[in-house]
């Protein structure tokens, strides 16, 4: 499709406020007579809350309020089930540190720092369930007592094909165990906003956020109001990276205001963000593979725990994207797959970039890597046989949608790392000599697929607006578009405008997109599960067409309008239906649509510290359709930024439910001296017909293939399988060591 | 925080505040350390005295075959320095590795020392020169030698709620002798090293004839691997020496098990690693095969 | 409380702080300059990148009182009669912001090093920025922008 707007790197809408620093973030919002809060937060992983005692906090000159349980209208929720308190009232259980005992409101911040220092909570410690390898055994001590009488919150399994003769009949067999990491999201934007009364004496929260419009019927259930009674702004984000869907503080201040009927302000400080607030999810994860002697996989058999923490926030779907991926993109015949999703007193996990599928790419990544090795074929190779192309048969025995880009992926990024291909044949390259004696050099490449947009036979659905303002002889003068979705810096809004401007044969300049507010504009659904240009862009370019069409109306008429506006809702069901999992089989239909994406890691491993150093990347992500080249450009170096510092550095440390790593000096996410020197991005497009102008999602799949890319780099150069990581440079070592 | 942030005009001065609000007031320099441990309490002080203003306190320069370093100077200073790149090469390494820019630009040499972290990277520095240090207090100035400074972890013996420190001296290297840092950590850059040394050694007539090896963090303050070094004294500087002395270290290093570090044994090793690479390049150096401020 | 008088962004300003007031929240909330963020509150991420008499400094961390009768800088002092910085502007023209958190301390870092030093090396840009955290972009399109800068400000005569 030829395109004029779309696929241009047209300047980002919000790029002018950035580097001036006008654009304001949170906590850059103040209002008359505003309040200050601080949490007073759990002490402790597990226990229950004996005394709350406020009385010298409530004493200190300034404070206005201490709000403890008894305040919340309706003490509990959680964005899938409600089982998170708001506040931890007495007689009740603290599950993790990031439990709520009291919220500490004063005129400053000063004085509600020290308020909060002077509440004095009793606690009797519970076990800590810290573990869920230990957790889901029977007897052990249940983080929710309340529900059930196991910390198992789900249990997935898939049944195909006949897995025990899959492996069985194998030539080889590859198995292995796997530890990934917990880690934090680093958005670098603190959790903040101010909730107050707005004029139309509904409760509003100006805060960041992923979805906004999910955020409302949370605080309308825990305020006992009406939804269209709570109101929700998103200003500027800075970064979420899935760290932003559930609430964190939105709540808070929601009941801040409600409660006081003042403009209440809340920050939080880094350390919050570390300790306060949910990680990915570490997967402990038993993997075998087999394969006959020419590479082809005849089955796997699998078992995850997932860790929960605390709370369930979105684990269920989380673990349920995560295991649907277990196998990768590749034709496995016969499989067998078990997921448990386990609560510990750990920090609670959630979403973060990947949504699950990241865990799974590197754990069936490095099988495959595995695999190659033990076959003594080029990895590239290996792959090739077995991946995806349109109609495949994927692990839950659905058929692989038309578009699938992942062959084309490994292909481009192969050759540009070097690679050839002779008669079907690949060859790795030659990478020369190292740039010292004592190092190694090693490459890898690496797959990954990823959803676009809700699966399992969710409803997701997307509204976006769209008003013209037409000049006297009917031509378009200005658009705007009207959409809920949240800008957490991926550019959405832009990408938006340039479709927007393509499907109305407009210039980029004469659109604007308004603010996220959910008081005007439409509810667009989250900004994760890289499905904004997917299903936002198709109910835009369908409200564009609908305002073009009454535009004519209008024109034909000859009623001399000025202004046209329309709106879309579209359906990712109305294109292509899905299913949940089979209880028993696990045979589904997952999902609508995928990205797909292929990276090739060149390393130097230091063969006498066990440092890893990455020279150079490549990574081909099959976009569809590239709306704006640097976008996507970006979005691929965050995501390798991302999967780097999951390889390598990242890694969020707890002890017995206590955390470790709480500030940024001792979690260590890249700096631009860690990144490779050399970086190409691969745009390919394989076009999804069901996408706008063809477009998939792209921001989460640049980050799936990082890390088992570099870590089986990590093997080509120095011979030792990485499967706890990150590969810091003592477990590179030790496993040097050991060989 | 602090209830009163003063900027005294002299050494004098600066004395004089600290004894006007005894056990009260604290000599602030850059602040990088200070700031954040006053804020966290850990570290508590009413009043600081800044000394960032005291005429006289920032020079660099070399008198009598000594470099003397005034207690403003920055880690960027000392850095970018071209008598300290040319006389003492293994200081601006070892500077150079502190924390970012911004930082560098801030936190000064002197506090490094007196902040008195096993891991210091400019401390260790001048561990290798055999630095001293010259302490003004109520009684006078006196000049102490850089280890006689550190009590342990965190712990200065200057205390600078009585007394500060005015300069650094060491000797300047001279021909046939060079320096080399190292350091490891679990990041390229913006991070403390989980490990890191700095050896300095002259050579003369094909021998090795003086040889000062510093590490941390091993111990509670930085480790000066005396056997090491004099393992080397005598001998020629080539590769079975080196190898030997590293081992040595390795030997005598006691770094303690760390959840964020690493464990003892990893880093044990890799003492002798990092002393090794060191030496190695300082060999390099002194023999003139590379300049001063090349790589490896 | 002491009186702070030092130049903002060119402008004498003069506030009464605290002694232990740090220049980060002295510029956001006293002077209105939210151009200038907090991301960790300890020097480690370069969010609050000022320059002070032209040395890039963690304001977070920086006691207020030292910028006592300095120059300051932050990203509103940047652009001049109106238009973007050199840097500025090259910024926008290769996407290098996303979220934008961390831009107003790149930025500055990057005013630092090409005041210092007009035509630095691709590793001298990286050197340059390491004491400043993304976590959105992989840094690539922001050295990008700084090389861009720096050429367009040699062909400028060294415009500042
Ligand atoms: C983000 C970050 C990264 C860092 N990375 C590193 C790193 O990689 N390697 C490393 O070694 N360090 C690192 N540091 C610490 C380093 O910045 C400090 O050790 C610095 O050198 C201290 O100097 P200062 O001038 O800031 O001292 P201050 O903070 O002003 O003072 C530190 C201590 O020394 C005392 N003091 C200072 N000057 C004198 C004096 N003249 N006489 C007596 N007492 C005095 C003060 O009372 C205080 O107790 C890092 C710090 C930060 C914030
Ligand atoms: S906010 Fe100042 S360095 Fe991070
Ligand atoms: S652009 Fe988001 S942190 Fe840099």
């Amino acid at each position: 499709m030829s395109t004029r707007v779309v696929g241009q790197s047209v300047p980002k809408k919000d790029a002018a406020t950035k580097v001036r620093g006008s654009r304001k973030f949170p906590q850059d919002f103040n209002m008359e007579g505003q309040l200050h809060a601080k949490v007073v937060w759990s002490e402790h992983p597990h226990a229950r809350v004996t005394k709350i005692d406020v009385s010298q906090a409530e004493a200190l000159p300034g404070v206005v309020k201490v709000i403890t349980a008894e305040d919340v209208p309706v003490n509990e929720y959680g964005i899938i089930i409600p089982d998170q308190p708001v506040l931890v009232g007495e007689g009740d259980k603290v599950r993790w540190l990031g439990d709520r005992i009291a919220i500490v409101v004063a005129e400053s911040e000063d004085t509600a720092r020290k308020a909060r220092r002077l509440v004095q909570v009793e606690y009797e410690p519970l076990p800590v369930v810290s573990d869920p390898r230990e957790a889901m055994k029977p007897g052990a001590p249940l983080v929710h007592d309340e529900r059930g009488d196991t910390n198992v919150i789900r249990h997935i399994k898939i049944r195909k094909g006949d897995w025990r003769k899959g492996l069985a009949e194998a030539d080889v067999v590859v198995e292995s165990y796997y530890i990934t990491p917990y880690v934090e999201h680093v958005y670098m934007q603190p959790d903040a906003g101010i909730g107050y009364i707005d004029d139309h004496e509904r409760v509003t929260v100006n805060s960041a956020a992923q979805w906004a419009g999910h955020d409302i019927p949370q605080i309308a259930h825990m305020l006992d109001l009406p939804q269209d009674q709570v109101r929700m702004i998103v200003p500027a984000i800075g970064g979420a990276f899935g760290g932003r869907e559930d609430m964190h503080i939105q709540h808070v201040l929601a009941l801040c205001a409600y409660l006081l009927r003042r403009p209440v302000k809340m920050v939080f400080d880094r350390s919050e963000v570390m300790t306060r607030t949910g990680k990915r999810h570490p997967y402990y994860v038993k993997y075998r593979t087999g394969a006959t002697s020419d590479g082809k996989l005849t089955g796997v058999e699998i078992e995850i725990v997932a860790e929960v923490g605390g709370y369930a926030s979105t684990s269920v779907p989380v673990i349920e994207a995560g295991t649907s991926f277990a196998a990768g993109p590749y034709v496995v015949p016969n499989a067998k797959v078990d997921a448990y999703a386990v609560y510990t007193n750990n920090a609670v996990t959630m979403a973060m970039r990947g949504f699950g599928t990241t865990q799974s790419a590197f754990i069936y990544e490095m099988q495959m890597s595995k695999l190659a090795d033990a076959l003594g074929m080029d990895p590239v190779e290996l792959r090739m046989k077995n991946l995806f192309q349109d109609g495949s048969i994927g692990l839950t025995g659905h058929e692989m949608p038309e578009g699938v880009g992942i062959r084309e992926a490994l292909r481009q990024a192969a050759l540009a790392g070097g690679w050839k291909e002779e008669d079907g044949r690949w060859i790795r390259p030659d990478l020369g000599p190292p740039s010292a004696p004592h190092k190694r050099p090693g490459i890898a490449v690496a797959c990954g697929l990823k959803n676009v947009g809700y699966s399992f036979g969710s409803d997701d659905k997307s509204t976006v607006g769209v008003q013209l303002a037409l000049d006297e002889s009917g031509r378009i003068a200005r658009v705007t578009v009207q959409t809920a979705a949240c800008d957490v810096g991926m550019g959405v809004q832009t990408a938006l405008a340039q479709m927007a401007a393509e499907a109305l044969s407009v210039d980029y300049n004469q659109v604007r997109v308004s603010m996220a507010d959910t008081a005007s504009a439409p509810d667009s659904g989250s900004s994760s599960a890289s499905r904004h240009v997917w299903i936002s862009g198709n109910a835009l370019v369908r409200a564009c067409q609908d305002a073009l069409r009454k535009r004519d109306e209008i024109l034909m008429a000859e009623t001399g309008e000025t202004f046209v506006a329309a709106e879309h809702e579209f359906r990712g069901l109305s294109v292509r239906e899905t299913k949940p999992y089979d209880p028993e089989t696990g045979m589904c239909v997952p999902h609508f649509s995928y990205g797909y994406a292929s990276q090739i890691a060149l390393v130097e491993v230091d063969s006498e510290t066990g440092e890893t150093e990455v020279l150079k990347f490549w990574a081909a992500q099959d976009v569809g359709k590239a709306v704006n080249p640097e976008m996507v450009r970006g979005q691929a170096g965050g995501g390798v930024h991302m999967g780097l510092g999951y390889a390598l550095t990242e890694e969020y440390i707890q002890q017995e439910g206590v955390a470790k790593t709480r500030h940024l000096s001792d979690y260590y996410i890249p700096t631009v001296m860690d990144m490779p020197r050399e970086f190409t991005l691969v745009t390919v497009e394989v076009p999804d017909p069901t996408g706008p102008f063809g477009a998939k999602g792209v921001g989460e799949m640049t980050t799936l293939p990082t890390a088992p890319a570099i870590i089986s780099a990590i093997h080509d150069a120095v011979g030792v399988w990485i499967d706890e990581f990150p590969a810091t440079a003592e477990r590179v070592w030790r496993a040097m060591q050991k060989k | 925080m602090w209830d009163e942030y003063l900027f005294p005009q002299s050494v004098d001065e600066a004395l004089e505040m600290l004894e006007a609000h005894v056990g009260e007031a604290r000599i602030i320099a850059g602040g990088t350390d200070l700031t954040l441990q006053s804020q966290r309490r850990q570290v508590p002080a009413k009043v600081v005295v800044d000394i960032t203003r005291i005429p006289g306190l920032d020079h660099v320069e070399e008198r009598d075959g000594l470099i003397y370093v005034g207690a403003q100077v920055t880690h960027a200073q000392v850095a970018a320095s071209p008598l300290i790149g040319s006389l003492a090469g293994v200081l601006a390494e070892a500077c150079g590795s502190v924390g970012g820019p911004q930082i560098r630009n801030v936190g000064t040499l002197v506090g490094n020392v007196v902040n008195a972290l096993p891991a210091a990277d400019g401390a260790m520095a001048l561990f290798a020169m055999d630095a001293e240090a010259e302490v003004a207090e109520g009684t006078g100035r006196r000049w102490a030698p850089i280890a006689s400074l550190y009590a342990g972890v965190g712990r200065c013996t200057v205390d600078s709620c009585e007394a500060m420190i005015t300069q650094l001296r060491f000797p300047a290297l001279r021909d046939g002798e060079a320096g080399a840092f190292e350091r490891l950590a679990k990041r390229r850059t913006l991070i403390l090293p989980i490990l890191n040394t700095a050896v300095v050694l002259g050579i003369d007539g094909g021998k090795i004839e003086k040889a000062r090896i510093a590490i941390g963090p091993v111990a509670t303050t930085p480790f000066v691997a005396t056997e090491a070094a004099a393992a080397l004294v005598g001998r020629a500087p080539d590769g079975a020496a080196v190898a030997e002395a590293a081992k040595l270290a390795s030997e005598a290093a006691e770094p303690r098990y760390s959840l964020l570090r690493g464990s003892t044994e990893y880093r044990k090793s890799m003492v002798e690693v990092l002393v090794r690479r060191a030496l190695t390049r300082a060999v390099a150096r002194a023999c003139g095969e590379e300049g001063e401020n090349g790589n490896s | 409380m002491a009186t702070l008088n030092m130049i903002v962004n060119g402008k004498e300003a003069s506030v009464e702080v605290g002694a232990g007031d740090l220049l980060a929240h002295v510029l956001r909330d006293k002077l209105g300059l939210i151009g200038t963020k907090i991301s960790c509150g300890e020097g480690e991420c370069g969010a609050c990148t000022v320059l002070v008499d032209g040395l890039s400094v963690t304001s977070c961390i920086y006691p207020a009182l030292k910028a006592q009768g300095r120059e300051v800088t932050t990203i509103e002092g940047l652009p001049q009669e109106g238009q973007l910085h050199p840097i500025q502007q090259a910024f926008i023209d290769v996407t290098a912001p996303q979220c934008g958190y961390c831009i107003p301390g790149m930025i500055l870092s990057a005013k630092a090093l090409l005041d210092e030093n007009p035509h630095p090396t691709r590793e001298e840009i990286n050197e340059g920025i390491s004491g400043n955290l993304c976590r959105c972009t992989g840094y690539y399109q922001i050295v990008e922008a700084i090389e861009l800068a720096a050429e367009r400000m040699a062909e400028k005569g060294g415009a500042r």
